[in-house]
């Protein structure tokens, strides 16, 4: 690595530059990817700058996203460069963006820092958690952008924390650290009684499997957005788990949550499920999934979620019937109706009325304690006669 | 003579019949010259295998090829002490009053290693080619059982030591991101995202698997498909099945698509009930517009 830094010209010091400000994009690049480049680019014929660009783009990309966005960073690192250059200002191009750069994170820490007669560092971990805190109380519809990558990061731990659940049962394993005596000295009985091999074991995972069903209409699109992120993070956690958002019809979406990044499975569902008209179906859209997806995806080891606010168009009766369906094929059904935060909720609209006696849990996940609460109600079984929290 | 190099790879894939968009071929060549793992990510069907194959028959040495599934482990795919011949060894050797040591030194020996595929690519007397199929399907452990071989070409074997690399193998990476791959990953490798083709490469593609193909055919099918990946469907078809529904149509000596081949023959190219419901019924649309957009090129 040092040989190929020693001589550093003006090229390499631009290439250095340039992952400079890669990294402030966002974009993890440690000392191993710049020397990677400048190795990279003494391979290459100096005059191409198609093939510069090319092999920047190998060894300094890691992911689809980070690929895709690359051009245009690059043309963005090329302008600031030439302006600088053209204004001979040998400054670092980086630094003339720090103005703009002030975004509302910023102004939140400055505010803070004035309120606190700026804080340590150590304070500002500290201050984190307390937002934590707050958050956990704060309705969805209130967060700004910071926050809710912050909350992001929470119901991702959240979802992984209720995937991961082990049964108390054992199985046979490959992975050598449990060791199985009884299975042990079982397999090696037949060889009388010499222990040539060895059984291990580990504890079953618990299936649970889960269908996720998420209301994207109109009245909805308040909510959708976090939702759409809450179900991501459950998307990535789980195995089992089939996705489905409805409007006026129902879209199976699992794929495009799987294979996506969160910005883009989010355009790509908006685009392909057509927009609100005339008003939610909800009836028909269950009555949809029982006959298309219900039998594959229901069973008495799944759980059914639901997100909407049960304002339903259609008739009741046919809703009336599908929840019936899907009551009876599942292991519980959980609806969460981020209106049921309110003090003064009761389950009226009529969509709702008619669900009622076939939901296992009815909660608000408003907020993050809320959600947090409606999420342990997916361990253990279903309770009879059902019963419904805030 | 730099650029010799990375043209020769240009040749190189061309002669395999793999068609390349620039892209492919600077990561080949920047993998080789930084010696450096590729990772190579992209949608199911779009020739991700396909590199590591032929780049295995370009540099004329052998593919190990390592499939990886869920549950897959280091004894499955590093190296394992053969166990059973251990124990049947120590049995031989009870009466005759071997020092401990020494029994212990020929038990744990090359003689009852049994090598797996990285083991073995790395201790070939040749460079190899190492392909590490469908990475994201194994478990998040064994990737990081994969890192000392990554970055530093050696396995470490407790009771042995540190066994270098003779030749560092080429080792290739494939993922359809069913899961996301760890950062500590990622950073050992250059990265290659391989897209669906464009309707140029997509063509030259056809017409290098499929030479029989009558020209005009050739370009309807590659239209066609490109309208079909627009819709949005399910599951979107790669590139394996344009090949394959050109083969189909060929060998039926058709010289350009009707809607009721078309209908009859979609089961080679979509794989779910869905989405062949919803393209039956947008068909005379997609012909049409397949018609028009082949006509321009």
């Amino acid at each position: 690595m040092p040989s190929t830094i020693a001589h550093q010209t003006e090229l390499s010091a631009n290439v250095v530059l340039l992952c400079r400000f890669l990294r402030k994009k966002g974009y993890k690049l440690s000392t191993l990817e710049e020397s990677d480049a400048l190795r990279a680019i003494s391979f290459l014929p100096i005059h191409s700058e198609e093939y510069f660009k090319e092999a920047l783009r190998s060894v300094l990309t890691k992911s689809q996203f980070q690929r895709t966005k690359f051009d245009e960073y690059y043309q963005e690192f090329k302008d600031q460069l030439k302006k600088a250059s053209d204004s001979k200002v040998k400054e670092l191009p980086e630094e003339k963006k720090q103005p703009e750069k002030k975004t509302k994170a910023a102004q939140f820490d400055a505010l803070k820092d004035w309120l606190n007669l700026t804080p340590s560092d150590e304070q500002k971990e500290v201050a984190a958690f307390s937002d934590l805190e707050v958050l956990t109380k704060k309705n969805f519809l209130d967060l700004s952008e910071d926050e809710m990558r912050l909350m992001m990061r929470v119901l991702r731990k959240l979802a992984r924390k209720m995937a991961h659940q082990k049964s108390r049962l054992r199985k046979k394993s490959k992975r050598y650290q449990h060791l199985d005596l009884k299975q042990t000295m079982r397999t090696n009985m037949r060889k009388g009684g010499e222990i040539q091999q060895l059984q291990f074991s580990e504890r079953k995972d618990r299936k649970l499997k889960l269908v996720l069903l998420c209301d994207v209409s109109r009245s909805m699109e308040l909510y959708s957005r976090f939702f759409i992120h809450l179900i991501y993070a459950f998307q990535n956690a789980y195995d089992n788990i089939e996705t489905l958002v409805f409007s006026t019809a129902l879209h199976r979406v699992s794929e495009i949550l799987d294979t996506n990044e969160v910005e883009k499975a989010f355009k790509t569902i908006s685009e392909r499920v057509p927009h609100w008209s005339g008003g939610t179906t909800i009836g028909s859209c269950l009555q949809d999934f029982t006959h298309n997806y219900g039998h594959s995806m229901l069973d008495k080891k799944t759980i059914v979620l639901m997100l909407s606010d049960g304002w339903d168009t259609g008739e009741p009766e046919v809703m009336r019937t599908a929840m019936k369906t899907i009551y009876k094929k599942s292991k519980k059904v959980i609806w969460l109706n981020p209106l049921a935060g309110s003090p003064d909720f009761a389950p009226e609209a009529l969509g709702m009325k008619t669900a009622l006696p076939y939901i296992d849990v009815l909660a608000s996940a408003h907020n993050l304690e809320s959600l947090k609460q409606a999420l342990q109600q997916l361990r253990g079984k279903r309770k009879l006669p059902n019963t419904w929290s805030r | 003579m730099k650029s010799e190099e990375l043209s020769q790879i240009k040749k190189m894939l061309q002669e395999q019949g793999y068609i390349d968009d620039g892209a492919i071929a600077m990561s080949i060549f920047l993998a080789m010259k930084l010696e450096k793992p590729l990772l190579v990510e992209g949608p199911a069907g779009v020739g991700k295998t396909e590199i590591a194959k032929v780049v295995a028959k370009a540099l004329k040495t052998e593919l190990i090829r390592l499939q990886c599934y869920e549950g897959l482990d280091s004894t499955h795919a590093l190296y394992e002490w053969n166990y059973q011949h251990q124990l049947l060894y120590l049995k031989m050797q009870e009466g005759k009053g071997e020092a401990i040591k020494d029994l212990e030194e020929t038990i744990f020996s090359d003689k009852f290693l049994l090598k797996r595929p990285v083991l073995n690519a790395i201790t070939h007397a040749d460079k190899t080619v190492l392909l590490i199929d469908e990475i994201d399907r194994a478990d998040e452990e064994f990737e990081s059982f994969l890192l000392e071989v990554l970055s530093d070409w050696q396995v470490t074997i407790p009771e042995i030591g540190t066994i270098k690399a003779t030749n560092k193998p080429q080792i290739i990476l494939t993922g359809n991101r069913t899961r996301e791959l760890s950062e500590a990953l990622r950073r050992r490798c250059l990265y290659l995202w391989i897209d669906y083709p464009t309707f140029e490469k997509e063509l030259a593609i056809v017409k290098s698997k499929v030479p029989e193909i009558d020209q005009k055919l050739g370009v309807q099918i590659c239209s066609f498909m490109k309208e079909l990946r627009e819709l949005k469907l399910e599951k979107t078809p790669g590139i394996s099945e344009t090949i394959d529904w050109a083969r189909a149509l060929a060998s039926m000596h058709l010289e350009h698509l009707e809607e009721q081949i078309v209908e009859e023959t979609l089961g080679v190219v979509l794989k779910d009930w869905q989405d062949m419901r919803h393209t039956q019924d947008s068909l005379s649309e997609l012909l049409e517009r397949t018609r028009v957009t082949s006509r321009i090129s």
